[in-house]
């Protein structure tokens, strides 16, 4: 299998199916151990904030994801018909300071950004369309 | 997700296991928070498969209550992947972090 391409809805329980739909994937393709673990928690942090933060009350909302390997690198690609927004756009968090001082909005997206080789973001006839990619090669 | 509790001596010990994220991080939440206000608290991550900053926000938390009550707290038991998720968040400086139950024992012993 080299490409899996699934259809969610806005509600909270697509960031599990996404997360399943990733376990059979990745298996297929023998990515496991630490890379699995982190497009894991990249999409539990893009999915999550989708869910949360995309589409208006009421909306039921989609989201398309595409898994594809194709010379030792996973390209991810997440679709949806949310309100314009542009993760990468969002400051970096504080990652030095104090206990007390520290912040915990925009944690995920650092994550996502570090964790991932390539993560790119477009709007595009009124979809957001997210991009990561990692290699995968010796994982 | 599965959350073992136990008490050790005057060490309690929390080992919650699977994944920790945004689906699972209340019911981690709910049990690690109930705890704060232990004088000692360890919580082993060696059952954890990964966390993501759901569950980063939960430890901010508890460190923080830890704090305020005046307690210790412990983390041990860090795989790679939960380990490199801490290290890039900037986390690992704000915990007390050993390898083994074992040696946080030590370290939390009065």
């Amino acid at each position: 299998m080299t490409s899996i391409s699934l259809s969610v809805s806005g509600a909270a329980e697509s960031v599990r199916q996404v997360a399943r739909a990733f376990d059979t994937f990745s298996a297929s393709c023998g990515i496991a151990g630490p890379v699995a673990q982190a497009v894991q928690v990249a999409l539990d942090e893009i999915l999550s904030n989708t869910v949360r933060s995309a589409f208006a009350p009421g909306q039921t909302g989609r989201i398309d994801v595409r898994f594809e390997v194709a010379q030792g690198v996973l390209d991810i690609l997440i679709v949806d018909d949310g309100i314009p927004f542009d993760p990468l756009a969002r400051a970096e968090p504080d990652t030095k300071a104090p206990l007390e001082a520290r912040p915990v909005g925009g944690l995920g997206i650092h994550l996502v950004k570090r964790l991932m080789d390539d993560v790119a973001y477009q709007r595009l006839e009124g979809e957001n369309r997210l991009r990561l990619r990692k290699k995968i090669i010796g994982s | 997700m599965e959350i073992r509790e136990e008490r050790r001596d005057a060490i309690f010990i929390v080992a919650p296991v699977g994944r920790v994220d945004s689906n699972t991080s209340s019911a981690l939440e709910a049990v690690v928070l109930a705890h704060a206000r232990e004088a000692r608290l360890l919580v082993d991550l060696s059952g954890i498969e990964y966390i993501s900053s759901a569950g980063l926000r939960v430890f901010l938390m508890l460190a923080r209550r830890v704090k305020e009550a005046g307690g210790r707290l412990v983390l041990c038991g860090m795989g790679a992947s939960v380990r490199q998720v801490f290290d890039l968040a900037g986390f690992t400086a704000l915990f007390a972090v050993e390898t083994s139950v074992e040696q946080s024992l030590l370290r939390l012993s009065p």
